[in-house]
């Protein structure tokens, strides 16, 4: 897809692939920020936000990626918002004046900290926890937890096979396990 | 008899899986924004399977933000429009953020021939400067033992000018030490 060869010319460090890149997508990414603010100085500005991120580091952001998962205007109108909602809360906190700050939020943080999820809810599906905590917390076979949740005994092993694949390459990831 | 063996079969691993669920609950992971976009991106386009389709929308019913970027996403799919405003400034400011590439050094070749004769200019130069110094050192040092010498053979004493005189006949010192009496 075209759209895959302009990242891939990106990441090969191509001349003219950012500039061809940037009158592609530029109209989506104002279009996608615009959601988030209105005014056009605004919009302009948190534009060249998404655009700086993406490119940070080497097009760290942008290497991650992969057009397997997903259609790539998707994909930048998501960064495209988050990145843009991101912005205008740190704007907001440094546009307060100190002095109408309460002392006690002083010490808060302006930008908001890295959300932490429980392992399980970042990784497994809904029904994989439960069918993990039917298993292990409540000590359930699995002809019980097919009555249960009105699925059959090959559905319930898939589910705990899967899970537990995915837990250990978590941790066989970080070398923890 | 055989469904009971599979799932005797299917716990066999039962008690390291224990310790791993266990030790998940206990775990904390922060939220990885770049697999998060992804995971958003590919909820919007309808391409996870239904165990991760699951999890995605679990996620999205606990963080209204993220559930409006799917929405907006969704809307704005395929769209790819002119920016109205601004389009020059925002396409000239992001396009200014990654430098061209840099281009390969160019080698420039010395001009043997010329830094040849600029090598031996120099080198008879100094040949000759070296020839000129030693002339000039060996004249002055010349005329300064001469002089030298030429002031040390003068008498300028009466005692410098006896020893010569006691020896040189010429002087008559030794014929006339007494009257009548011939040496």
């Amino acid at each position: 897809m075209a759209q895959d060869l302009v990242v891939g010319a990106l990441e090969r460090g191509e001349r003219g692939a950012w500039e061809a890149f940037v009158r592609r997508y530029a109209g989506l990414i104002a279009a996608a920020v615009r959601s988030i603010a209105r005014e056009a100085t605004t919009v302009e500005d948190l534009t060249q936000e998404v655009f700086l991120r993406l490119c940070k580091d080497d097009f760290r952001l942008l290497r991650t990626y992969d057009p397997a998962r997903a259609g790539l205007s998707t994909w930048l109108t998501i960064v495209a918002r988050s990145t843009a909602r991101d912005a205008m809360r740190r704007r907001r906190a440094e546009s307060v004046p100190l002095d109408a700050v309460p002392e006690a939020r002083l010490a808060v943080d302006p930008v908001e900290p890295a959300h932490k999820l429980k392992l399980p809810e970042a990784l497994l599906s809904p029904r994989q926890r439960e069918i993990l905590a039917m298993l292990y917390d409540r000590d359930m076979e699995v002809p019980e937890i097919a009555a249960a949740l009105g699925i059959d005994r090959q559905t319930v092993r898939s589910a705990h096979h899967k899970a537990m694949l995915k837990l250990r390459a978590h941790f066989k990831d970080r070398q923890e396990w | 008899m055989r469904q009971r063996d599979e799932d005797r079969a299917s716990r066999s691993g039962t008690a390291s899986d224990r310790v791993l669920w266990q030790r998940s609950l206990a775990t904390e992971m922060p939220e990885d924004a770049a697999a998060r976009f992804l995971d958003l991106a590919a909820f919007a386009d309808g391409r996870l399977d239904e165990d991760e389709r699951e999890r995605v929308a679990a996620l999205l019913a606990r963080d209204p933000a993220a559930a409006a970027d799917v929405e907006a996403a969704r809307a704005l799919a395929g769209i790819v429009d002119d920016p109205p405003e601004a389009r020059e400034r925002i396409l000239a400011r992001a396009a200014g953020l990654v430098a061209a590439p840099p281009q390969p050094a160019r080698v420039i070749a010395l001009n043997f021939r010329r830094r040849r004769v600029w090598f031996d200019l120099a080198q008879w130069g100094s040949l000759a400067a070296a020839v000129a110094l030693a002339s000039w050192l060996g004249f002055a040092m010349g005329s300064d033992a001469s002089l030298t010498y030429s002031q040390a053979d003068q008498p300028n004493a009466v005692e410098d000018a006896f020893p010569s005189d006691l020896l040189d006949p010429a002087t008559g010192f030794l014929r006339d030490l007494g009257e009548g009496i011939q040496t």
